[in-house]
């Protein structure tokens, strides 16, 4: 009897409460479709435009940098490289972060200083160590090109094309690459084959054991809140003489007190935006869809895979500068090797085939017809 | 004796537009460490948004700090709409740039050109960052005077450098005129009256005059030259800046239309060093400049009535052209003035985790 009990207890272990059809974990769901703000309505007509405009280095103070140059399409629609490329003589300080479902999120950037697609379209076709433009220039330019005024005029009407309505048109393009036929979404959604036996065992440590779903959840699988996990220090600003000229840069343009400009050697992230002390450190949780093309991870790309991401919260986390403010809900989770392949395995099911593209053809700047000086 | 020599310039410019004893244009005050920082400034690409241009892309020291080129060049992607002028005396000017919207001093000077979208496109918190990364200025500024590379130092330290450029051993000064330059001065104060407007030491009244230039079309068949074109004339908030085909020079910051398509008269100190000529460099050579006002300047309704035609005989025309280039000294391409060290290099930050920023 007693024996029989414990042989019971193993087997259930064995198959540990697989999720079913019946039994999908709370908190979770799949992605329907994204949030359209009604100032600025999808057309085909903008989609089209902005699917140019990302493409188009115009939008650049160099007229040689497009969103599409750090958010490669055939890179997961990031850099794949811990920080991003900067403008020509600087680099970027952060990791990349995907387009793919960006429509999704309420903020937009690490630390959420931009409050919709719109203002992330401007906030980096201006940033010094990212687009470098200026408002006045873009804007000159997008005279030039015949398609564009023909294009602005029938999308927004006007003479001449705005370069706010070029942001508007971007955000357009961004809201309609998303994903939401991924293996998890099937399966969320029904579908019982949609994950292999050990994607279903990731699900559920991914609701249960390893408690991903505290900040990873509702169908983004982001709570949209921020946090700090100890992630270390981007490693560059070691051995790179140009990070560090970026890095005390950021300091010096996002708002530090004399002595924390002389001190701080880590991202403070959410810092920037709300200025309390107790967000130092602070990034908002990222969704982990399309993560299978978006390498390395993190906001500074410190770490390469995803199995290193889960190796990562396996130990606890790790430890910054701004230890204070490290998370309590990151403790070590005593996963073992076979649990973090299934974890893996499952995380993997968020990402579906890659979205590529065809980069479109691209007008040019012409000269303006003769007009009267009057 | 600077003393003197700046009262005896004030007189002369009192008595502007008659006979002209030029002297020689004094030397400024600046301080040596600072104005020694300015040249390692000025020859420095990382003043620019992507590396790519310093003050000397466009302001040459063997061509007296302007570029050889009609319309100058600008910033990557980008392509001016104006002639470089020249440095040479630029701290004794009034006002800047050739439609004098900056009256204020060479700092600003500086600031402009340095953040300006179409000229160099910085961001002048990553230029300080940049300047604080190479050990040369970190010892520069703190021989100058200032604890760390800023912003604000550096553009002093510009303004300090361009102090120093000034023309040294012209024949006007040295009293060493040819006869043929003997009698152009006779025509330039005289029958031509070029005096009228180019008085004083450096020939020029600091004054904006529409001469009728002809505009240069070249800026509006290129796109690049245009449309920074337009950029600055929604800026400077010009009406109607998309149909404008015209450079409206001073009118930019008057907004009287009297004063549409004037100019400030340019120095014709080292022309020959110079060419082209005008505000657009529409004239490559004196002789077509001097061609231009003997036939009583351009074709503008808002014309200067001084300029009327000059009746001048070819040989009146080289005399001229003799005096203008006996303005002219000593080229400027020399240690004094040029930055010869290829030093420019960003310096790893030790034990970065310690040190403080």
């Amino acid at each position: 009897m007693k024996h029989s009990i414990v042989i019971a207890l193993g087997l259930a272990a064995l198959v540990a409460l697989p999720a079913t059809a019946q039994n999908r974990p709370e908190g979770l769901a799949a992605l329907g479709p994204p949030p359209i703000p009604a100032d600025n309505a999808m057309t085909p007509e903008k989609i089209a435009l902005g699917e140019m405009l990302f493409f188009d280095p115009i939008l650049s103070g160099n007229n040689a940098m497009a969103c599409a140059s750090c958010h490669l399409p055939d890179a997961g629609w990031t850099v794949q490289d811990k920080i991003s490329f900067g403008y020509p003589g600087t680099t970027h300080w952060r990791n990349s972060q995907t387009i793919v479902n960006s429509a999704y999120y309420g903020k937009l950037f690490w630390d959420g200083s931009s409050g919709s697609l719109e203002k992330q379209a401007r906030s980096a076709a201006r940033g010094g160590v990212s687009g470098n433009g200026e408002d006045d220039m873009m804007e000159a330019r997008l005279a030039f090109v015949p398609e564009y005024r023909t294009a602005f005029r029938n999308v927004f009407g006007g003479d001449w094309p705005k370069v706010r309505q070029a942001y508007m048109a971007i955000a357009a393009y961004e809201r309609s690459i998303v994903q939401t036929d991924t293996p998890f979404d099937n399966y969320m959604n029904g579908d019982d084959a949609a994950l292999n036996d050990a994607q279903k065992r990731g699900l559920d440590l991914f609701a249960g054991k390893a408690n991903c779903t505290a900040c990873h959840t509702g169908p983004l699988l982001s709570d949209e809140r921020y946090h700090n996990l100890g992630v270390p220090a981007f490693d560059g600003w070691e051995d790179d003489p140009i990070a560090q000229i970026t890095f005390r840069f950021e300091l010096l343009a996002k708002g530090s007190t004399e002595q924390m400009y002389r001190t701080t050697k880590d991202d403070p992230g959410l810092y920037f935006v709300t200025k309390q002390k107790s967000d130092k450190g602070k990034f908002r949780t990222p969704s982990l869809r399309y993560t299978k093309y978006t390498y390395p991870y993190m906001h500074n790309g410190m770490l390469e895979t995803l199995r290193d991401v889960v190796e990562f919260y396996n130990v606890g986390g790790g430890e910054n500068e701004f230890a204070a403010n490290k998370s309590p809900l990151i403790e070590p989770l005593g996963l073992s090797d076979g649990e973090i392949d299934d974890l893996v395995a499952f995380l993997e099911s968020l990402s579906g085939d890659e979205i590529l593209p065809e980069a479109p053809d691209l007008p040019e700047m012409q000269p303006l017809p003769v007009a009267s000086n009057n | 004796m600077l003393k003197n020599l700046t009262l005896i310039c004030s007189l002369l410019a009192g008595t502007a537009a008659v006979a002209q004893d030029v002297v020689p244009i004094p030397p400024m005050e600046v301080d040596a460490a600072r104005a020694e920082l300015g040249k390692r400034l000025f020859y420095d690409t990382r003043l620019s948004g992507d590396a790519s241009l310093s003050c000397s892309s466009c302001h040459q020291p063997d061509k007296a700090f302007t570029d050889g080129e009609a319309l100058s060049q600008a910033y990557t992607g980008a392509g001016h709409f104006r002639n470089a002028p020249t440095l040479a005396n630029v701290g004794y000017r009034d006002a800047w740039l050739h439609d004098g919207r900056l009256g204020t001093n060479l700092n600003d000077v500086s600031r402009e050109m340095i953040t300006e979208t179409y000229l160099m496109n910085m961001d002048m918190r990553i230029m300080q960052e940049r300047l604080k990364q190479d050990p040369v200025y970190v010892e520069m500024f703190a021989a100058a005077g200032m604890s760390e590379p800023g912003n604000g130092g550096a553009r002093n330290a510009l303004m300090d450098f361009m102090k120093t450029i000034v023309s040294r051993g012209a024949p006007v000064d040295a009293g060493e005129l040819s006869s043929a330059a003997q009698r152009g001065k006779g025509i330039f104060e005289g029958k031509a009256n070029c005096a009228s407007c180019h008085s004083g030491p450096r020939y020029t009244d600091d004054k904006p005059h529409n001469t009728g230039v002809p505009g240069n079309p070249d800026i509006w068949a290129s796109v690049e030259r245009h449309s920074a074109f337009v950029t600055y004339a929604k800026f400077m908030g010009v009406e109607n800046y998309m149909n404008l085909r015209e450079d409206l020079g001073a009118y930019i910051r008057t907004r009287r239309a009297d004063t549409k398509r004037s100019f400030l008269t340019p120095t014709l100190r080292e022309l020959v060093w110079t060419a082209p000529y005008m505000h657009n460099g529409t004239f490559d050579t004196l002789a077509e400049v001097v061609d231009f006002y003997d036939a009583g300047g351009g074709d503008d309704p808002l014309k200067d009535t001084h300029l009327q035609p000059l009746g001048l005989v070819p040989s009146e025309k080289s005399d001229l052209i003799a005096y203008l280039e006996a303005m002219s000294g000593e080229s400027f391409d020399t240690d004094a003035y040029v930055w010869r060290a290829d030093d420019y290099d960003y310096a790893l930050i030790e034990d970065w985790k310690n040190a403080r920023n």
